[in-house]
């Protein structure tokens, strides 16, 4: 039965131009070893890969860390640039990452005013504030850090949005 | 004379090309950015300039609440009443883009100067809704675009 068994006698080719051979028989292999490798298909997958990469690359990089949580609203928007950023997250708000109270938010905003101005003297402060919110939350939590960095006299306000 | 013989097969060593390409996917992946994240510019004001020294210019004020729906007041321009005062109803509890879309092209086309807005949430509006707003007003030539809290 074997004799007539398809596995009597089998040769698999490879990509690669191998050549395995099964013998049930017990006869001795023959193998290919002149392998050559096809890279033209290779580079084609690479170079799109490369273009598809440098797409999608940020001379800026990640400017803002968020939560697994955190879904910032869509929009179409200018590109962000780095300034202090206030993060309202699951109901408490951090500046810089530092936890910070509502009613503490016009004091450290005023803060990081006094120490920019001492850091570097002669130089115009920015003001110019980053807010960065779960796109699901209410105006009045909001609220303060808008009325807080007017009264700190932030006078720039951005959104941070995923741009559409 | 001899005629030459050219021999036209001829390898190209894709090795150094595989090696760059690797070297740069490694690079491009290991700095790619794939969420990219902008900004929506919002101006406010700041200072002690009493309101009658401010030049007047025409400007929206739109209040939306937390359904959706948006009342529209234009103020010191010299648009119709029918586009100086609107309402523009929720759909299915977020603010009506496309109509909104059209209503404010309707008013930058009858007032070319307006491109201030104020936009007035109260406590339950979403914040996707407020961007939602000052995206289409934006779009529509409305640039300059505030928020005033509550």
């Amino acid at each position: 039965m074997l004799s007539t068994s398809i596995v009597k006698m089998s040769s698999f080719t490879s990509i690669i131009g191998g050549v395995s051979v099964i013998r049930p028989n017990g006869e001795k292999k023959t193998r290919n070893i002149n392998a050559e490798l096809l890279l033209t298909a290779l580079i084609d997958a690479f170079s799109i890969l490369v273009i598809f990469l440098l797409m999608s690359f940020s001379s800026t990089g990640e400017l803002l860390m968020m939560g697994k949580d955190m879904e910032l609203p869509k929009a179409s928007a200018d590109v962000l640039e780095r300034n202090p950023v206030v993060k309202l997250e699951a109901g408490l708000l951090f500046l810089e990452d530092k936890p910070v109270t509502a009613d503490g938010l016009v004091q450290a905003l005023l803060d990081l005013r006094k120490n920019f101005q001492e850091t570097r003297p002669g130089e115009e402060f920015p003001a110019i504030l980053t807010v960065q919110a779960d796109r699901r939350a209410k105006y009045e939590q909001l609220s303060g850090i808008v009325q807080a960095s007017a009264h700190a006299g932030f006078s720039d306000i951005k959104f941070a949005v995923v741009i559409k | 004379m001899s005629k030459r013989h050219r021999h036209l097969e001829f390898e190209i060593n894709l090795i150094p090309a595989i090696d760059l390409l690797s070297v740069c996917i490694c690079f491009l992946l290991l700095t790619a950015v794939w969420l990219h994240v902008g900004a929506l510019n919002v101006k406010q004001a700041v200072g002690g300039q009493p309101a009658s020294e401010t030049a007047k210019k025409p400007t929206v004020w739109a209040q939306i609440n937390g359904v959706g729906d948006v009342q529209i007041d234009v103020r010191d321009s010299r648009v119709s009443a029918k586009l100086a005062k609107a309402k523009i109803e929720g759909k299915n509890g977020k603010p009506d883009l496309e109509a909104l879309a059209s209503f404010a092209g309707a008013l930058k086309a009858a007032e070319p100067e307006l491109t201030t807005v104020l936009i007035q949430p109260q406590a339950a509006t979403l914040y996707e809704d407020i961007i939602d707003l000052m995206d289409s007003f934006k779009k529509q030539g409305l640039i300059d675009l505030g928020v005033s809290p509550l």
